[in-house]
């Protein structure tokens, strides 16, 4: 195997078949999207009812009584009324692409309309945008804490093996996974409750949701972080700690091990440079479905811990049958599943040059 | 209000509450012949015996005080004076008593108080909402934004006089030309989609629907016109009618005149002139958007409490800060109205807290952690709950509970207009609907279901409301599983070779319950044993909601098991269609309140009792005698009582509150009824935080 620059590497990744490989992916991108709306749609549909019906319904739980009338001109003003496919047709040409002389483009002055949430009464994309640094920033925030914890304790694990850290870290690892994750969220909640007289219900205090988080509160901010950080942490690192653990205690076992360690190379850089560098593959091809956890990850943790992310919306969304708001936050999450698959690939070519991408023309 | 002596108090205190604003704000609540009427005649002795009470009650009105953030925008020149803000003391409401009619404290400014999420559309109303009329616990009621209502002789004609110097929330004059705004423009044209909904306006003229007359007399006063008749009942008592203005000045860009929202012709107002597109824009520069123009008039004419920025009469309105300035945010802000036109005893402007914060939670439960960490300072609260939390918290918090107008709980109600005939006799026989309610034992369901803390009960008025009878509320209760079994032999059913009963043709009877959203899920289970005990065979079909009505709707079911609009209520005025089936709402009656509503076009035309509901119902609306309308009702809850169309197993449970204990003003003993607008009847402008 030559050895490869960090420069050589750079240099192959522009190579042509790359290239082409990529266009090729992302030409892929079209039909496979298409597919999937066409499923998400039909899919949301497939309740019995629409919003309309699901609105009065709540409308009556309140008390309010709604005519025949209402509900058929309701039907018509959403355009609910149409055959099913009619409707795909419209929602699919309106977010691609809403003339410049249409009511929605000089209202929003967006060629994208994502169409309404029915039960915020508002722009879908509006709804989507609310939540979406925070989410972003919080999953960050968790995934983060799952990589840094979970890899040192993997390769720790993997050089002692059998050791009593490597089965504490074993035991650990395997009741986060083991416990779900709602569970451990009220468990924790209540011991937060019993011990410091607040059960921590939210990601912030009032004083934040009022004021704004800023460099004063940001420690309060960090406090209310710690339980999703465990419960959402926790459940993940035992799969990357066993992967990384298994792969490495493999590789350390290879002959180009032994042969590295018969040559004298230090122990610290044979662990590091060779060992890791191919333990951590299946970690690296497991980011494909990260972006898209980032957008809308962990949902019913979120729900236990009241943690205002997009999870929640979308569970609303498809109890109320807000169609279009569910539909919008199903299709961006396919997208990113998409676009994080072909990232990973080209993640994977980048850390490990075996790989390539039309098979056997190297 | 359960029990009969503090439900014969609070009537003393409700006369009282009229006397004392009458003495004390010099025709703020001016009395007028059906104020004083609906305090109740029959407690003349009370009243007369309590007088010297209603005195002690100091009115003084000197000058009015301010809270203390209010005072500073006043200094800082951002804001009029408190006096030039509000009513004088002649138009002023001066609020001394709460719903039971007990005193309040004067009460000190500032604070904030928390409470759970609003959800819903009609969530942030119920705390803030400031109505046409408010009630009192014992029925009784009083003008509130107006500052009195009267009626000529023969109910043609309804005036109603406003308050001068009162202000919307912006500080523009609330004149009656904000009534007839709403009227023209949003109400008829069907901006705010209630045109055809609330009875209170409409009438029948020939045959067709018309609509009142809107007269503005001068500045602070209306009148109503009619053709026929338009009794209290149908017109100032209806649940529905709320409210009757908009704010002119902030909406007249936002009314349209289109095809589906013409301009109604009116000597008041112009048409505007502008397209649908055109509003909508409108809306959005003021921050409000809204899908269609039908959202758009559902926003600023009719949940209008919901939407930032538009001004309001309320004692809170919407924050405008984003973030906090919708009722989904997880913390949405209602600020007070520094407008408001109520002070209390000592003349202090209210309400007294700086603040309602509303905190969104995703799932039970949160709210009840946040409450025991002081996060939140009222909380709705199950019966099971209530000893644990106090046990932990000691005197941070208190107790209080309210009435319930309900009729009895687990309910089931079966299909009288089943279009299977078989179903349709068998249901239609009295024998038939004793045998399910005599099959069941009361004391043991309360065990399993309640822990035995609700009483065996029957679907019938709850001690301490109208029409509550002993015979009634015990009817069809003891259990006695042999005569069920021959009650239901005399239906003529016979058993069949599987142990259950058959129909007398041999066909299976089979008795599906439908329940929507999980409702039955704990309590099918339990009653299933003993209907299968008695030989009938049933089943249990769980819907969501939305596809539950759609199966009442088209007359597809059999039986229900917790009807989503249950039978009964408060009284026949506050809401009559879960008593008389006139409308498409309750199952217990299903298509024969179709064939009412469409005036025979569509459903089924009811006969014998059912019928008798309907004629005394109409009877009942056109006359203007309350003593024949009492008669009447009585009429109404006699058939009921025969009929029991709907079966209950236990009593009807009361609601739970707890609140921080620092909270002062909090009455206890409320109705939570739809027709009193549950929570609204704390009055929040009162409630203030003991320092």
């Amino acid at each position: 195997m030559a050895k490869k620059s960090f420069v050589g590497n750079l240099k192959a990744f522009f190579e042509k078949d790359l290239v082409q490989y990529i266009v090729k992916r992302v030409l892929m991108f079209i039909p496979t999207l298409l597919l999937i709306s066409i499923l998400v749609f039909f899919v949301i549909q497939l309740p019995p009812g629409d919003y309309v019906s699901a609105h009065i319904a709540a409308l009556a739980t309140e008390g309010e009584l709604v005519d025949a009338d209402y509900a058929a001109s309701m039907r018509e003003d959403y355009g609910l009324d149409l055959p099913v496919w009619q409707q795909y047709i419209k929602w699919v040409k309106d977010i691609i692409w809403t003339p410049s002389d249409t009511p929605y483009y000089r209202l929003y002055h967006s060629h994208h309309n994502w169409k309404y949430s029915f039960a915020y009464g508002r722009d879908v994309w509006s709804v989507v945008n609310d939540r979406l640094g925070l989410t972003i920033g919080v999953t960050f925030i968790i995934m983060l804490f799952q990589y840094l914890v979970s890899i040192p304790i993997a390769v720790y694990a993997s050089t002692h093996q059998y050791s009593v850290g490597d089965y504490i870290s074993a035991i650990i690892g395997f009741l986060g996974t083991a416990i779900p994750n709602f569970i451990l969220a009220i468990v924790l909640m209540y011991l937060s409750y019993r011990w410091t007289g607040n059960a921590n219900v939210g990601l912030f205090t009032q004083e934040m949701l009022k004021n704004g988080v800023h460099l004063y509160n940001f420690g309060d901010f960090m406090k209310r972080m710690i339980i999703p950080i465990v419960v959402i942490g926790t459940s993940g690192t035992c799969g990357i700690i066993r992967s990384v653990r298994a792969q490495m205690l493999d590789e350390v076992a290879r002959q180009y091990t032994l042969t590295a360690r018969a040559k004298g190379v230090p122990e610290g850089k044979i662990i590091m440079k060779y060992c890791f560098r191919a333990a951590i593959n299946p970690t690296v091809s497991g980011l494909g479905g990260v972006l898209s956890s980032l957008f809308s990850g962990s949902t019913v943790t979120a729900m236990v811990l009241n943690m205002q992310i997009q999870g929640p919306v979308l569970y609303k969304a498809l109890q109320s049958q807000d169609m279009y708001l569910a539909g919008a936050i199903v299709m961006i999450q396919a997208v990113l599943v998409v676009i994080g698959v072909l990232l990973s690939d080209i993640a994977l070519a980048f850390l490990d040059p075996r790989i390539r991408y039309s098979g056997g023309n190297r | 209000m359960r029990k009969k002596n503090s439900r014969l108090l609070s009537m003393v205190l409700a006369a009282a509450t009229s006397m004392t604003m009458l003495a004390g704000c010099g025709g703020a609540a001016t009395p007028n012949e059906s104020g004083v009427d609906t305090n109740t005649s029959t407690e003349q002795a009370g009243t007369e015996a309590t007088t010297e009470e209603v005195s002690q009650v100091e009115v003084n009105l000197g000058s009015y005080s301010e809270a203390p953030m209010l005072a500073d925008q006043v200094s800082a020149g951002t804001l009029p004076a408190v006096e030039e803000r509000i009513p004088d003391a002649d138009n002023v409401f001066v609020e001394t008593v709460d719903a039971t009619g007990a005193h309040l404290e004067i009460g000190n400014y500032g604070g904030v108080i928390n409470l759970a999420g609003a959800g819903g559309g009609w969530g942030l109303s119920r705390p803030t909402l400031e109505s046409i009329i408010r009630y009192n616990t014992d029925g009784s009621y009083y003008p509130n934004v107006i500052k009195a209502f009267d009626h000529n002789d023969d109910y043609t004609e309804w005036t109603f006089h406003l308050r001068e110097g009162m202000k919307w929330s912006d500080g523009e004059p609330f004149t009656a030309d904000d009534i007839t705004f709403w009227y023209y423009m949003c109400h008829l044209s069907n901006f705010d989609s209630k045109k055809n909904g609330w009875p209170a306006l409409k009438e029948e003229v020939d045959g067709e629907d018309a609509w009142a007359k809107l007269t503005k007399v001068d500045d602070y006063t209306v009148t109503w016109t009619f053709v026929n008749p338009k009794y209290p009942a149908d017109f100032i008592e209806n649940g529905d009618f709320k409210w009757c203005w908009a704010p002119a000045h902030y909406l007249s860009d936002l009314i349209p005149d289109s095809e589906d929202f013409p301009y109604v012709e009116n000597e008041y107002w112009q048409s505007t002139g502008l397209s649908e597109e055109e509003v909508l824009a409108n809306a959005q520069k003021k921050g409000i958007d809204a899908a269609t123009v039908k959202d758009l008039g559902k926003a600023v004419s009719y949940n209008f409490w919901n939407t930032s920025g538009l001004p309001t009469l309320n004692s809170f309105v919407l924050s405008t800060v984003p973030g906090n300035s919708s009722k989904d945010d997880t913390l949405c802000i209602m600020d007070r109205n520094p407008y408001f036109w109520k002070v209390d005893a000592a003349g202090n402007q209210l309400p007294y807290v700086d603040a309602l914060h509303f905190n969104t939670t995703s799932e039970d439960g949160q709210d009840l952690l946040m409450f025991r960490s002081g996060e939140i300072d009222i909380i709705t609260i199950a019966m099971k709950d209530i000893s644990a939390t106090l046990g932990d918290l000691g005197d941070a918090a208190e107790l209080r509970e309210w009435g319930t107008t309900n009729w009895g709980s687990y309910q089931i109600t079966f299909n009288y207009t089943n279009t299977d005939e078989n179903y349709a006799t068998l249901f239609a026989n009295p024998d038939f609907r004793e045998a399910m309610s005599i099959c069941v034992d009361r004391k043991q369901v309360s065990e399993l279901l309640s822990d035995g803390f609700l009483e065996p009960g029957q679907a019938a008025p709850a001690e301490g409301n109208i029409g509550y009878d002993e015979e009634w509320a015990t009817k069809w209760t003891e259990y006695d599983v042999d005569k069920a079994k021959s009650l239901l032999e005399g239906c003529g059913l016979v058993m069949g070779s599987d142990g259950f009963y058959d129909f007398a043709d041999g066909s299976d009877f089979m008795l599906t319950f439908l329940a929507y959203d999980g409702g039955a899920d704990e309590s099918y289970p339990v009653f299933e044993q003993y209907y299968k005990a008695v030989g009938i065979n049933c089943a249990l079909k769980n819907l969501e909601v939305a596809a539950f009505d759609e199966q009442i709707d088209n007359n597809d079911w059999v039986a229900v098991m917790g009807p989503h609009t249950a039978i009964g209520g408060a009284s026949l005025k506050d809401r009559a269609a879960p008593f008389v089936p006139i409308a498409q709402s309750s199952e217990w009656y299903g298509e024969y309140g179709t064939y009412y509503q469409t005036k025979g076009a569509q459903g089924v035309e009811p006969t014998g009792d059912m019928a008798k509901l309907v004629e005394i119902y109409d009877k009942w609306r056109s006359t203007s005698d309350e003593a024949e309308r009492d008669a009447y009702q009585e009429q109404i809850y006699q058939i009921h009582k025969d009929n029991l169309w709907s079966l209950a197993y236990l009593k009807a449970e009361n609601s739970y509150e707890l609140i921080n204990s620092k909270i002062k003003n909090y009455a206890d003993n409320l109705v939570w009824a739809d027709c009193y607008q549950y929570a609204n009847m704390t009055h929040y402008e009162v409630l203030f935080k003991a320092e």
